[in-house]
């Protein structure tokens, strides 16, 4: 599964999170005060408009303080009543309806069908649940206005943030509920539709094979004590039943076991390179893709990734459980210079490669942690790629030098201490396959170079950490990496527990788009907050990484005033501009005003993509507690603002005009 | 600011501009109003259409915000949402979620009251009986027809136990029995202590109950007063007499004592309350800007 971001842990993200989060917040308010100063001193003069800014600001401390949540709950309930007589149920109407459907053109046959069931739910529910969201969100508080019954509302002792609350309240409780029979729905469809079994004849036994159902067959192998097994394919396997009658045999295969699954991986917690010469490198080759996720090893030579694991622990990987070694599941990205035979693709061979062991101290993985920081810092500014890095405006460049000094410091030091630990041991030889999940077995004993026997836990891994050493042994060929490609598979969570983690997400964009629907409606009308709320959420779910470019001043075509020029004048996106006066002050402004207040608008929009859970259900790995708990508290401290604007938007307004 | 312990509500130099999305204007709906209204008073605001009544019942009820100038309810800023624990308010066409009930709504707004759902229930069940909804209190209100609305708006404006009503054209939609009762319920709500503040175009309705009444006529006040001193017809004299004839009016005590004659009453008649009003209107009309009488509040 592409993991683009990596999940930090709580404490190394809520800092961050915590003053960048207070900072927008402050951002936003004095936005506000100054437009709001600035229209009402059109109208009254600087200094009543001061007053009424002022007033208006203590007016909601006061209004925050007096928030009555019986109101709240009356108004949530009203919310609620009223999303059912808008025929609220004809969602879940529909949803059943297309998983009738679905059934025509989802094929159990498919190579991954756990895969595409799971999208297929995790989609529609998060469509049908979104738009449900968006209209009710949208269109309420305007209809209240248009009809005037919001009239005899506000002329009772209701605050207008007990109003906002109440709808996004009342409005979060009706799609919950939806979501919570949706996603149950969704896992009895799912675990029928991927049910089956298979027969086994007198025959087919003989051959040492099942038959043939949903595309598939599986192999059974008899061991030495004679008990039979049904073999892994297609993801599963199924228990055998042999009942001896007396005249023949039947063989029972029971319901497949094995998937939907739900992994935990061990991520590593750092990845390095080194070169084809073996000197340490940050990144790996670049065999010619424009998506930079993964970076190349060369083969045949001393070129490796390594990767730092930290808990390989006994209590982790009990022995008993864990007699065959530790599972090392591996998605590499195979790149051919030469290909074979090639029109077969089950005929080309896989390309050779080796793990191997090494040890790690404490003070390593904590410079190794101190590197990963500064290094996003330093991310920010334009990461590695040298495009981005060129188009950076000038005070990001020096403030990514400063950054990029940190980490050569660090690393440097990082050398010096690994010069000093003994080399890897080589543990596993296998052949990598593109596009394969594969599944290697790290042994909990190996032998060292002077034949001593080393002990997994005891002697590589004394104090949980563990390098895991990966190589390319075929000259021509590479293999690309990423930092979540190989992993530990420690254990596997409850299918049912981590689909549930995958609704969790659902329902977090569900609160951020009636949030932000609730949020505009309140000064605009219907449709026009339907295509504000969609336009405050499509940027960051589809095109995130453009607008990181875009608030970075990393985008071609430079800042948005220059970007501006460029089509006034219609001026090519990459061409220079004329040096002079004009682009001085274009370059100066953009650098220092324009791109901070785009960075700020764009940290205004939701993370809604990060909230989208359904490929890690459906490639079958756990979302880990940790995620979603930085969900929810960014959606929290995402409502924050997104309430206080609300509050002041509905204040400030005539309900009556 | 101070005002009055009796004062009820007021208004200073109260304006209200309406202006297009690019701020031009397009109607002056009030201009420079002042008036107040008195603790256990029954005020009534007249005028004929757009001539800013419900503006200025808006502008009270902080709907709308002044363009200049002030109102005050209780004291407090027309704005401030605490005025409202105090007041309670009858929409011109009673504004109700129409997928409630009767008792739904009631309970709702006693919610917005943050009472306690033992006084919730209590009042509810005493409104639903008091405007005569009792046979249909668990009838959605999209079934109710407009007078029945109409009762059910006035029971959810009543909810809190207001000090302070406020009633736009109370009896608009109710049939001639209803009317009577809402006057009477009106009334009735004054000799409770409580302020009523209503407009109304039902001349005779206002007539009936008001203890003093405004005129406005295109956003400007014409008249203020008591309804008896403005309905006083102050260049006639009549005189009530009983088993006397005609005789010349000079001299009139004396001949009728002469006469051994009983005079009931002497004084000056009364007008309609719509003859003045269409009076005011026609003098309006002619002189714009100019208040009609000087007549001062008693």
């Amino acid at each position: 599964m592409i993991r683009e971001i990596e999940t930090l842990s709580f404490f190394e993200w809520l800092p961050d999170g915590l003053v960048g989060w207070l900072f927008i917040l402050l951002c936003v308010l004095i936005v506000g005060v100054v437009i709001g100063w600035l229209v009402a001193a059109l109208r009254h003069g600087p200094i009543t408009a001061l007053r009424m800014v002022g007033r208006t600001l203590w007016t909601g401390v006061i209004d925050l303080a007096g928030t009555s949540p019986r109101r709240v709950l009356a108004l949530s309930w009203l919310a609620v009543k009223e999303s059912i007589r808008r025929r609220v149920l004809v969602a879940f109407g529909v949803f059943i309806l297309i998983l009738l459907f679905a059934g025509w053109f989802l094929d159990p046959a498919s190579a991954h069908p756990g895969r595409l069931y799971l999208n297929f739910v995790l989609t529609a529910t998060s469509y049908l649940v979104l738009l449900l969201a968006l209209f009710l969100s949208a269109m309420s508080l305007p209809a209240d206005f248009k009809n005037k019954t919001l009239h005899t509302v506000v002329t009772k002792p209701v605050r207008p943030g007990e109003i906002v609350l109440g709808r996004v309240f009342g409005f979060t409780a009706v799609g919950s509920v939806l979501l919570v029979v949706m996603g149950v729905v969704s896992y009895v469809f799912v675990i029928r539709g991927l049910s089956h079994t298979h027969q086994v004849s007198e025959a087919d036994f003989e051959k040492g094979r099942t038959d043939r159902v949903q595309a598939h067959r599986h192999e059974i192998s008899v061991d030495a004590s004679g008990t039979a097994r049904v073999e892994m394919a297609h993801g599963h396997w199924h228990d055998l039943t042999v009942e001896q009658s007396a005249d023949k045999t039947v063989y029972r295969l029971g319901a497949p076991r094995g998937r939907p699954v739900a992994r935990v991986p061990i991520y590593g917690t750092y990845l390095r390179f080194r070169d084809p010469q073996g000197k340490e490198t940050e990144k790996g080759v670049n065999v010619g893709d424009e998506w930079m996720y993964r970076s190349f090893i060369r083969g045949g030579s001393l070129a490796a990734a390594v990767w730092t694991f930290e808990g390989i622990t006994e209590e982790n990987f009990p022995r008993d459980q864990f007699a065959n070694g530790l599972p090392l599941e591996m998605t590499l990205e195979v790149f051919r210079t030469y290909k074979g035979k090639t029109d077969d693709p089950e005929q080309i061979p896989g390309v050779v490669g080796s793990l191997a062991l090494g040890t790690t101290t404490d003070e390593i993985v904590r410079l190794e942690a101190e590197v990963k920081r500064v290094r996003r810092k330093r991310d920010r500014y334009g990461g590695t790629d040298p495009d981005k890095i060129k188009n950076l405006p000038e005070p990001d460049t020096l403030e990514r030098a400063r950054y990029q000094r940190e980490v050569d410091r660090i690393r440097a030091r990082l050398e010096e201490l690994r010069a000093e630990l003994p080399e890897p041991i080589d543990v596993k030889i296998f052949k990598a396959k593109d596009f394969a999940t594969d599944v290697q077995y790290i042994p909990l004993q190996c032998d060292a170079k002077d034949g001593r026997k080393l002990d997994l836990f005891k002697d590589l891994a004394p104090n949980g950490r563990l390098e895991v050493w990966l190589r390319c042994l075929e000259p021509m060929q590479y293999y690309g990496v990423a930092q979540s490609d190989v992993y530990f598979r420690a254990k596997d969570a409850s299918f049912a527990v981590n689909l549930a983690k995958g609704y969790v997400g659902i329902w977090l964009q569900m609160i951020v788009v009636i949030g932000i629907g609730v949020m505009f409606s309140t000064f605009l009308s219907g449709p026009i907050g339907i295509l504000a709320t969609v336009g405050a959420v499509i940027p960051k779910l589809f095109c995130p990484q453009l607008l990181a470019e875009l608030a970075t001043g990393q985008a071609v075509g430079g800042g948005p005033l220059e970007s501006l020029y460029r089509l006034v004048t219609q001026e090519n996106m990459v061409t220079e501009l004329q040096p002079g006066l004009k682009t001085t002050v274009i370059e100066m402004l953009d650098d220092h005003v324009f791109v901070h207040g785009m960075r700020v608008a764009v940290a205004v929009l939701p993370e809604f993509g990060r909230f989208h859970f359904a490929d890690y259900v459906a490639y079958g790995f756990d979302i880990s507690g940790n995620l979603v708990l930085q969900c929810v508290l960014q959606t929290l401290a995402f409502m924050v603002p997104v309430f206080v604007a609300g509050y002041f938007f509905l204040k400030m307004r005539e309900v009556a005009r | 600011m101070q005002t009055s312990n009796d004062v009820v509500i007021e208004t200073r130099n109260l304006t209200k501009v309406y202006r297009d999305f690019w701020g031009r204007v397009k109607v002056r709906a009030l201009k420079a109003l002042d008036f107040e209204v008195k603790k256990g008073e029954i005020f009534g605001l007249l005028g004929p259409n757009g001539s800013g009544k419900t503006t200025t019942i808006k502008l009270l009820l902080g709907l709308l915000f002044p363009t200049s100038g002030q109102s005050l309810v209780f004291g407090r800023d027309a704005t401030d949402v605490a005025k409202n624990e105090r007041l309670g308010y009858l929409p011109e066409e009673s504004y109700l979620y129409r997928f409630l009930n009767a008792e739904e709504t009631l309970d709702f707004y006693g919610r917005l009251f943050d009472m306690p759902r033992a006084v919730r229930r209590q009042r509810t069940f005493e409104l639903i009986e008091m405007v005569g909804l009792d046979w249909a209190r668990r009838r959605q209100l999209k079934e109710y027809s407009k007078g029945m609305v109409r009762r059910i708006g006035l029971a959810q404006a009543l909810i809190n136990d207001p000090e302070l009503i406020l009633l736009d054209e109370p009896t608009t939609g109710l049939d001639p029995i209803g009317t009577r009762e809402m006057k009477d319920l009106i009334l009735k709500l004054r000799d409770e202590g409580k302020t009523v503040l209503m407009c109304s175009h039902l001349l005779a309705d206002v007539q009936d109950v008001c203890d003093r009444i405004a005129i406005l006529y295109q956003g400007e006040l014409k008249e203020l007063g008591r309804v008896e001193d403005l309905l006083k017809m102050r260049d006639l004299t009549e005189i009530r007499a009983s088993g006397l004839n005609e005789q010349a009016r000079q001299e009139i005590t004396e001949v009728i004592e002469r006469h051994q004659g009983k005079l009931n009453s002497m004084g000056h008649p009364t007008t309609t309350l719509e003859e003045l009003f269409l009076k005011i209107i026609r003098e309006s009309e002619t002189h714009p800007g100019r208040r009609v009488r000087g007549t001062k509040e008693s």
